[in-house]
């Protein structure tokens, strides 16, 4: 008789263990999902010192204790499709909570949500509105004529044009994972935008809804975003940690406002539709967007393996500003990767810390003459709003790195540990 | 007169008598009303005299309807139609019967077209094609129902519900089709992990556990997501669900407002014109406290 080649006994053995696993693992994830879990995300507390209409500006509390700190403020702007509470998604992986400890006196807008009244919001209203009147704010506040900015995703595209209209009151520019460049066919999204009609979506929807989006989204990558990803859940749901990161994930990726459609409709027929932007032909609020007229310190993030907004969507903004100090910065990660993958906590804020640093020392804070600062009469002074419970905030030295290099390169191998699966998932983004 | 040979033989000479003193009584009986009289309380409205002067112009035609089915021509006419009733009826139902057949062989003719269609499209290829199939059937030989004018006071709302079902009707064969397209890399990864895992089988190499069967699976799963997507036949069907989900939404939405204008509800366009004088006054509001130097910012300030 011959012996066959496939080793059936190990084959069922290994069945029959993993079942006997599956049996531990389920009763275990009972405790687990039936105890008390932690998963709230934007823990870092704030306080709220500006309110208009649906729109909020967050104001963090710095490390004061940090050494060789940015005296100019940040202006974190997000994008209006999901929340900024991603960049403060858990503890140890935090954006927000490596710029304060580093002592960068950060504000953060908060979009909120949008409901049908601001279906007509256009992009003017976002950028020559609401931002304008923030910055304004913040340079009153702070007595200074410029204020940093940084913005994320669609958020980095209102900073680019915000930048190019409004160059004297912006002293660097950080846009991340930012789209300025529609005409490519690499991300499914630019594809699938090009055909969209947007004035029936708009009379159909008002505001676009965020749920409809989303749906869009998972539908860029199905196995990983539908399956994978609770397969994955179901064979760790006996670890509690995991379980904690998943659901804030969870939270985060499905907290989804509605876009107001006017901004919506001018986002996709001046982007996605016709490249307008990075030709510096668009028109906001009746006015050019000549991004020559970027002409301050730019530092550009992508993502290599971005597939919302993919590097060619990107690295041409440095090309088309008139800054001479624009600088591009490719990870080798996805769209979320760059901000909530512990591969990259290390290089992504760190680093803009450190160029921001560089760039206040080079040029010391500013101080505004009285006729340059925004006039408001009436301004009242803030009610100074309930603050949460501060965390200590750990007294940490300034990194000190040699200048990035163009290209991130990663550890070769990423440890193989629980968090590999929400890494996996940051990077499916 | 009567015919021997009718079954249902006409009696005129019992109607009459009783035509005239029905007549006679109702007239008796209005003459009792005083039409305006003194005693009549002064709350009495316009509305009892209006009746009361319709009953007297009715009973007056009735009286003059029974005084000419008095006349001899006429008791003769009325017992010629009566005793002819039966063949008319019978007529009548010839024609109900026959319209009746003309629609069923019209509806069989259209289920025959429905068969023709189907059978012009090559099942081999079933995904797709059976999708089209379906959703011309609908367009062309179902969907007139639902187009037929609608008549009256009421031929806007029937028009709008007719649409809204036509809509829908229309998105569920667009969405069943974007679906069916949507499970096809399903069904192809599941078919060349069958075919892998044959092959691994015969060189021997069959994977030790069901984690590396999964991987080996979701890898082939994303690649064919990956190459669908890319298509254009994936985007053309996501467009065409898309809008179809879009003209449904808008169908919907116009039928539902009529409803709503029963209601004292506003409705969703009142709403958006309302929305949009509201922007507009708002950005002008705000324009002028920019130039009056005026915050905006509206978070509760210490006075």
């Amino acid at each position: 008789m011959t012996e066959t080649k496939i080793p059936l006994d190990l084959i069922l053995e290994r069945m029959a263990e993993d079942a006997e696993k599956a049996r531990q693992r389920a009763s275990r994830a009972s405790d687990v999902l039936l105890g008390e879990l932690h998963y709230e995300i934007g823990s870092t507390p704030y306080e709220i010192v500006y309110e208009e209409d649906r729109v909020r500006l967050k104001h963090y509390l710095r490390n004061e204790e940090a050494e060789n700190k940015p005296k100019t403020p940040l202006l974190v702007v997000y994008a209006l499709i999901n929340r900024e509470t991603m960049l403060d998604l858990q503890p140890d992986r935090s954006v927000v909570k490596t710029f304060l400890q580093e002592g960068i006196d950060l504000y953060m807008v908060d979009w909120g949500y949008p409901t049908s009244k601001d279906r007509f919001l256009t992009i003017d209203d976002h950028v020559n509105g609401y931002m304008d009147n923030i910055v304004d704010f913040l340079r009153r506040k702070h007595g200074v004529p410029k204020i940093n900015l940084m913005g994320i995703c669609m958020g980095g595209t209102f900073c680019v044009i915000y930048s190019a209209l409004h160059p004297e009151k912006i002293k660097n520019l950080i846009t991340t994972v930012t789209p300025t460049n529609f005409d490519t066919d690499k991300g499914l999204l630019h594809v699938w935008m090009k055909d969209v009609d947007t004035d029936r979506m708009v009379r159909t929807f008002g505001n676009i809804p965020g749920d409809l989006m989303n749906f869009g989204f998972l539908l860029l990558n199905p196995a990983r975003l539908m399956i994978d990803k609770y397969v994955g859940f179901m064979e760790n749901m006996d670890n509690r940690d995991f379980v904690e990161n998943f659901v804030r994930m969870e939270r985060w990726i499905f907290d989804s406002p509605d876009v107001p459609g006017e901004t919506f409709r001018q986002f996709v027929e001046d982007g996605y539709k016709n490249n307008l932007l990075i030709q510096s032909k668009m028109f906001v609020g009746e006015k050019r967007v000549d991004l020559k007229k970027i002409t301050m310190p730019l530092l550009n993030f992508f993502g290599e393996y971005d597939h919302l907004v993919p590097p060619e969507a990107c690295n041409q903004l440095t090309g088309a500003v008139g800054s001479a100090d624009a600088r591009d910065v490719c990870l080798e990660t996805g769209h979320i990767g760059i901000y909530v993958s512990s591969r990259f906590q290390r290089q992504f804020a760190p680093r803009i810390v450190q160029w921001l640093k560089e760039r206040d020392t080079v040029d010391k804070v500013e101080t505004a003459p009285a006729q340059e600062m925004p006039a408001m009469s009436q301004e009242a002074p803030m009610k100074r709003p309930s603050v949460r419970k501060k965390p200590a905030i750990r007294k940490t030295g300034t990194k000190r790195k040699s200048p990035a290099k163009e290209k991130f390169m990663p550890a070769a191998a990423a440890r193989k540990d629980k968090r590999a699966l929400i890494q996996k998932i940051a990077e499916a983004i | 007169m009567a015919d021997a040979g009718n079954p249902f033989p006409f009696n005129e000479s019992s109607v009459f008598p009783w035509l005239k003193t029905a007549a006679d009584m109702w007239l008796n009986m209005a003459k009792t009303i005083p039409p305006d009289s003194d005693t009549t309380l002064k709350t009495q409205t316009d509305v009892q005299n209006r009746f009361t002067r319709q009953l007297e112009t009715s009973l007056n035609l009735f009286k003059s309807f029974s005084r000419m089915m008095n006349e001899p021509e006429s008791a003769s006419a009325t017992a010629n139609t009566m005793n002819a009733l039966p063949e008319i009826f019978l007529k009548m139902a010839g024609s109900g019967f026959e319209a009746a057949m003309q629609i069923q062989n019209h509806l069989m003719e259209k289920a025959a077209r429905i068969g023709k269609r189907t059978e012009a499209y090559n099942f081999d290829n079933l995904d797709q094609e059976v999708f089209r199939a379906l959703s011309e059937v609908y367009e062309k030989e179902l969907r007139q129902y639902l187009k037929i004018p609608p008549l009256g006071l009421t031929r806007f709302y029937q028009e709008r519900f007719n649409e809204m079902l036509d809509k829908h009707n229309l998105f569920e064969t667009t969405l069943a089709e974007f679906l069916s397209i949507l499970y096809l890399p399903m069904e192809k990864s599941f078919n060349v992990l069958q075919e892998k895992l044959k092959q691994r089988t015969e060189e021997g190499n069959i994977p030790h556990d069901m984690k590396e069967s999964y991987a080996m699976w979701l890898k082939i799963l994303e690649g064919h997501y990956m190459n669908l997507f890319k298509s254009k036949e994936y985007t053309e069907a996501l467009h065409r669900t898309l809008n179809k989900l879009e003209d449904f939404l808008i169908a919907k939405n116009e039928a539902m407002r009529d409803f709503l204008q029963l209601l004292p509800v506003v409705t969703q366009k009142d709403m958006d014109e309302m929305y949009k004088e509201f922007h507009l006054l708002k950005k002008r509001v705000k324009a002028l406290e920019k130039k009056a130097g005026i915050s905006p910012n509206t978070l509760t300030v210490v006075k």
